[in-house]
């Protein structure tokens, strides 16, 4: 593996807690979504990547470098924590001047650039005034611009939509398009999913500690559409519409979710969509709604994490 | 929000060195601690000190018994020790609790930065409020006494001598002491009541346990005891000392080392661990 990031096999244990897992994959350049419910082990590995925790097994490297531990290599790399707590009693741009002097900027340099990353990211109005006053979008922000300041190669963003607004939603998406357009690489996880499937194709799925797909999304739908594909039926009779169904050969199960309510696993969905239309005219039934339970992003994650169920 | 994203190049900055870097913690973390009751403390110690030694100094010299004892009676009493544990309890209970606590620590230590240098940092501005709370006091009074001319320079240099040999090596134990138990957990409530305690638990129990068992050498677990005796000898003063002076003082150095060797190794071991 020569991405850059690349982690083989790479196990963290919380006690009996297991966060990774074997977690193998290879993060390449450009923007990677590394995706995944709570607690499936991103912030986990980011927290790897930024030196805080040391793997129990495996091999993990950043930028061709060994995570743990110190080294210069840290300043090619930004990194934006979810959780991590600002220094309140500080202005803006103090907190990131005080980050940049840490970084081993001068402190003429330190200052002019903690402005240019404070302006990046839309607080020039708020930098003079504390931390504790801010909003949480707005911390969100401030963490982005200490993220950005130095100027890193590779920028890791754990959760970094959290909390912002959807303007601002939109405006860091923006920012992180135009970082990558600009030579910048970047991880961000999320678990909310259609953000990522808007920054970037390229995705790690991970759940239970594990990379359970990697690649470019459509690949994985590829995959995806090699297995059965669920989709959600409500009909006032269900009882009749599944024994209609059942009687076709691609249609491997049928599982009743609610009173009027019908999940269908079919081989075929191209199959299974075409000739939906013709029962409803052929025999009368009645379909109130179709919905692709695993069209989107989410799906593919959950279908991915529970092993193809 | 303007979206005019850096472009990414090599960076061509002269970086500043290891030193510079942790000043800038040091920075920080001294602005973080120059809280109001802290600096009140610091303020009535300054006070204290410079009147009781003025005054002292002008009774002296008034009845002919100036001499480097004469110094000594700031510190001759267990108040100025408990100032010194009130300040290492207010600036190094959260020295490193707090940033682990909040996983601040993350916002160093994922920058080109070591665990030796981000841990020098702390003790050093948990160790510079403990020497401007020690010896600065007992220097101003000093100045005071020399710009009144109250006592002769060299008596006066002395003083400064005994001062500072006798701050530094509080501040020494203090500074190991905090740095130790703010690393035992994330809650600076918890540190400095550890301080506290640890502290008061000893000035009750030594004498207590001495006296019972008759076994002096018990005295030297009691820091305030320590402090004063090494003050005693700094000063001149001929003793009897509660405790040996020059044993009492490898005791607070050895201490204060290990303590602050043990917040090292201690946080070494700390990985920062979200919710």
């Amino acid at each position: 593996m020569t991405g850059i990031v690349d982690a083989d096999s790479v196990t963290k244990r919380y006690g009996e807690v297991l966060g990774l897992n074997g977690f193998s994959a290879s993060f390449q350049a450009g923007i990677t979504g590394l995706i995944g419910p709570n607690g499936a082990g991103k912030s986990t590995l980011f927290r790897l990547l930024a030196g805080q925790l040391r793997c129990d097994a495996g091999t993990l490297t950043i930028l061709g470098f060994p995570a743990w531990g110190e080294g210069e290599f840290r300043r090619s790399v930004g990194y934006c924590p979810e959780h991590a707590s600002l220094f309140d009693w500080m202005t803006g741009t103090d907190f990131v001047t005080t980050l940049l002097r840490v970084d081993g900027f001068p402190r003429a340099e330190a200052h002019e650039r903690a402005l240019a990353a404070i302006e990046i990211v839309g607080l020039t109005e708020a930098r003079d005034r504390r931390l504790r006053g801010y909003s949480k979008g707005m911390r969100q922000r401030i963490k982005l611009a200490q993220c950005i300041a130095h100027n890193p190669m590779l920028i890791l963003l754990d959760e970094p939509l959290n909390g912002v607004d959807p303007v601002g939603r939109a405006n860091l998406s923006a920012l992180m398009r135009q970082l990558s357009t600009n030579g910048h690489h970047l991880i961000v996880s999320s678990h909310v999913l259609y953000e990522v499937e808007r920054l970037t194709e390229q995705i790690v799925m991970i759940a239970h500690g594990q990379a359970i797909a990697q690649g470019d999304i459509h690949r994985i739908r590829d995959l995806i559409d090699s297995r059965p594909h669920m989709v959600d039926l409500e009909s006032p009779d269900p009882r009749g519409l599944a024994r209609l169904l059942g009687a076709w050969d691609h249609v491997v199960s049928i599982e009743f979710t609610a009173p009027e309510k019908l999940r269908v696993r079919t081989r075929s969905p191209e199959t299974f969509y075409t000739a939906l239309p013709s029962l409803v005219v052929t025999e009368g039934v009645t379909i109130r709604s179709v919905h692709s339970a695993d069209d989107n992003l989410d799906a593919v994650f959950r279908y991915l994490a529970g092993g193809g169920r | 929000m303007s979206i005019s994203a850096p472009r990414y190049g090599a960076a061509s900055v002269v970086r500043t060195t290891r030193f510079h870097r942790a000043l800038a913690i040091v920075r920080r973390e001294l602005l973080r601690r120059s809280g109001v009751g802290t600096i009140l403390v610091v303020a009535l110690t300054y006070l204290a000190v410079t009147l009781v030694l003025t005054i002292n100094t002008e009774f002296a010299s008034l009845v002919g018994t100036l001499s480097l004892s004469t110094f000594e009676t700031p510190y001759a009493s267990p108040v100025w020790p408990f100032l010194m544990l009130i300040v290492a309890t207010s600036v190094g209970a959260g020295s490193l609790a707090e940033d682990v606590g909040n996983r601040s620590i993350t916002l160093y230590l994922s920058r080109p930065i070591q665990l030796v240098d981000y841990l020098a940092a702390k003790a050093a501005a948990t160790g510079s409020w403990l020497v401007i709370a020690s010896v600065g006091p007992g220097l101003l009074g000093l100045a005071v006494i020399l710009v009144l001319g109250w006592a002769p320079a060299s008596l006066v240099l002395s003083g400064a001598a005994a001062f500072v040999a006798v701050g530094f090596l509080a501040s020494i134990f203090f500074t190991g002491l905090a740095l130790a138990l703010s690393s035992l957990t994330t809650r600076t409530l918890y540190a400095g009541v550890a301080i506290f305690g640890v502290v008061l638990s000893l000035e009750i129990a030594a004498p207590l346990v001495s006296g019972l068992t008759g076994n002096s050498s018990v005295a030297y677990a009691s820091p305030v005891t320590d402090i004063l005796s090494v003050a005693q000898r700094a000063f001149g003063i001929s003793g009897p000392y509660a405790t040996d002076p020059v044993t009492s003082a490898l005791i607070l150095g050895l201490v204060g080392a290990f303590f602050a060797f043990f917040a090292g190794w201690r946080m070494s071991r700390v990985e920062v661990v979200g919710e």
